[in-house]
């Protein structure tokens, strides 16, 4: 364990020295000011037309009916573009978190000190993770916090969204290190890339396969959201980030809207992906205990 | 793992490595003694390379035994008592030489308070004093390699491999290398040197192995290889049938093609001990002796000697 968190503790001062962190959090910066300012545009709008029409509004009671999807929206698409951000974070950070060491001759002096191989895998697994959990977890604090500033909307079930979302960068990171150890790093990180474009494609054909009562889309996308299930945890993340006429509005248009889940995550696919981030960090340390250096 | 120090610090028995159907390694067998200062020569691919690491256990053998300290490589406990510096030194550069020494240092198993006196020692030892807190990406390619040769001995290993060393050394660093390694093997650590400056592994080796497409063509102690009969060429005004009889009881006697007008012959001497005898040979016939000079076989020539010269090895050079 003293060498796994040895690994983690290089992994995350590498982070720091490289200046990834930096970079991420003014990106960071830029990106939640850039949408929180849309928001605080929307929310203008939004007020300035209630007085028009001579509204009571009271702006502590919330909004409802369709301006107040607007804001609940925005927060969706907000967390939306945070698992985005988040997703391409895990594997952009961790594509190298072993080739790359192995590419450029450094594996070579750290294998040859009593470290076992498997230790440096869970090491790297280790402090990319926390680097990657602790982004999207800020990220995902500061944009909901920031919506509730402006617009006085909190999603009703916000923590449960957000560990669902942390779940599914938790998998992609499992993935990318795995990658790491069979692969060379970009080959690692376009088919990592495919296999979260493969989860996407799943939510569509699901969606239209819903829409157009084609039980083979709904039997594929099922396919692929079990290959890859970030695209069903972030659909039953959405769940938890609408409100009750939210949900009722988005049932109304028979899944319509691929972005957005309209049930809660199924218990399967949590243990699924749980299970699945594990199993690919231990078949990451089989695999890297057999390669030559 | 035996701990005995009459243990070899390295054996391998018909150790191979196949790749994609090649064997790179094929059926290598070697012996380092504990406290041994061992060179590996052989030219480009012959796979010395492969060989060191399956030594440390970086390369899994295709079949084989190896052992290392006597113990496999595999064995985190083995490894806690190597020493490596890697051919191509790429180390951390966003780190501090310290701060690298010091990660390297944990990792082996060092304790800190040890560390924080082993650290500064080893920097002076390299060259690099008062240097540690330097970022490597600012090193120049000696200093990093300096800072490799400071990584490898830090733990004080019991057995250190040196993959090409002074590859990117000046002549006073090469000279600080050999020094290093001298005191290495005073201290009764092995070292496993695999260098295609052959004169270098000449002043430091007390053993070499020739190797060439994997596999063993010579090895054994310097003197063994280089104590052999020892070709002397001897310049006189004439070369009567008495010099041939008189030198011919010396050793096998060869003439030699004139040299600026002066005829020539070479004697093949058992001992060099018996060099002054050619001179007493050469006055007591009454000729002139113009020259007298011992052509002592050297690792360069017994290099050239064993490895196939035709084609591309000739001209390859004997780096890994």
């Amino acid at each position: 364990m003293r060498n796994v968190l040895l690994i983690a503790e290089l992994s995350l001062r590498e982070a720091l020295r490289k200046r990834l962190v930096l970079i991420l959090l003014v990106l960071t910066a830029l990106f939640v000011g850039f949408y929180l300012y849309g928001i605080l545009r929307l929310q203008n709008t939004l007020d300035e037309r209630a007085l028009n029409a001579g509204l009571d509004f009271d702006p502590e009671r919330g909004r409802r009916g369709l301006t107040g999807a607007s804001v609940a929206f925005s927060a969706i698409f907000g967390m939306y573009l945070v698992y985005f951000l988040g997703s391409l974070m895990s594997v952009l950070s961790t594509v190298g978190a072993v080739s790359g060491d192995i590419e450029n001759g450094v594996m070579q002096s750290i294998i040859s000190r009593p470290v076992g191989r498997g230790q440096v895998v869970l090491g790297r697994w280790l402090g990319f993770s926390i680097v990657n959990v602790a982004y999207v977890a800020l990220l995902s604090a500061a944009l909901l916090v920031g919506v509730h500033v402006i617009t006085g909307y909190t999603p009703p079930q916000p923590l449960t969204a957000v560990g669902l979302v942390l779940l599914g960068v938790l998998l992609l990171t499992s993935l990318t290190v795995l990658g790491s150890t069979l692969f060379t790093t970009l080959s690692n990180g376009i088919g990592v890339f495919v296999l979260y474009g493969l989860g996407f494609t799943g939510g569509i054909l699901s969606t239209i396969g819903q829409l157009a009562a084609t039980p083979t889309l709904v039997t594929l996308g099922s396919f692929a959201n079990a290959v890859m299930p970030t695209n069903a945890l972030w659909l039953g993340a959405s769940y938890y980030l609408q409100p009750e006429y939210v949900l009722q509005l988005n049932r109304l248009s028979r899944g319509a809207n691929p972005f957005v889940g309209t049930d809660p995550v199924g218990g399967g696919v949590v243990i699924w992906a749980a299970v699945y981030a594990v199993a690919v960090l231990l078949l990451a340390v089989l695999a890297f205990r057999r390669r030559d250096l | 793992m035996t701990t005995s120090a009459a243990v070899p610090a390295i054996s391998t028995q018909q150790l191979r490595k196949v790749y994609k159907g090649r064997a790179v390694v094929q059926g290598l067998t070697l012996n380092v003694g504990p406290g041994e200062v061992f060179g590996f020569l052989g030219p480009n691919g012959a796979g010395k390379s492969t060989t060191v690491k399956m030594l440390l256990g970086l390369v899994l053998p295709t079949s084989g035994e190896v052992r290392v300290l006597g113990g496999s490589p595999q064995d985190p406990e083995v490894r806690r008592q190597l020493g490596f510096l890697p051919e191509q030194f790429r180390f951390q550069t966003w780190m501090t030489a310290a701060e690298f020494l010091n990660f390297h240092g944990r990792l082996a198993g060092v304790k800190a308070a040890e560390l924080q006196a082993r650290i500064p020692q080893v920097l002076e030892q390299v060259g690099l004093g008062g240097r540690g807190g330097e970022t490597l990406n600012g090193y120049s390619k000696g200093m990093l390699q300096r800072a490799g040769l400071a990584q490898a001995i830090l733990a004080r290993p019991r057995l250190v491999f040196l993959d090409e060393p002074t590859s990117a050394l000046d002549p006073i660093g090469r000279v600080e290398v050999r020094e290093i390694i001298s005191g290495l093997k005073r201290e009764g650590v092995a070292v496993f040197l695999n260098s295609h400056l052959l004169s270098e592994v000449e002043q430091v080796c007390d053993h070499v192995a020739f190797v060439k497409a994997g596999e063993v063509l010579r090895s054994g102690s310097m003197a063994q290889l280089l104590g052999g009969e020892v070709p002397v060429e001897v310049r006189v005004d004439r070369v009567t049938p008495d010099l041939l009889s008189g030198l011919g009881r010396l050793g096998e006697v060869q003439l030699l093609p004139d040299a600026f007008g002066q005829p020539g012959v070479q004697v093949r001497l058992a001992r060099q001990d018996d060099l002054p005898l050619i001179a007493q040979t050469v006055g007591a016939q009454g000729l002139k002796l113009y020259a007298l000079t011992p052509h002592r076989p050297d690792l360069e020539g017994l290099f050239l000697e064993l490895i196939d010269t035709s084609g591309e090895q000739k001209t390859a050079g004997v780096g890994a």
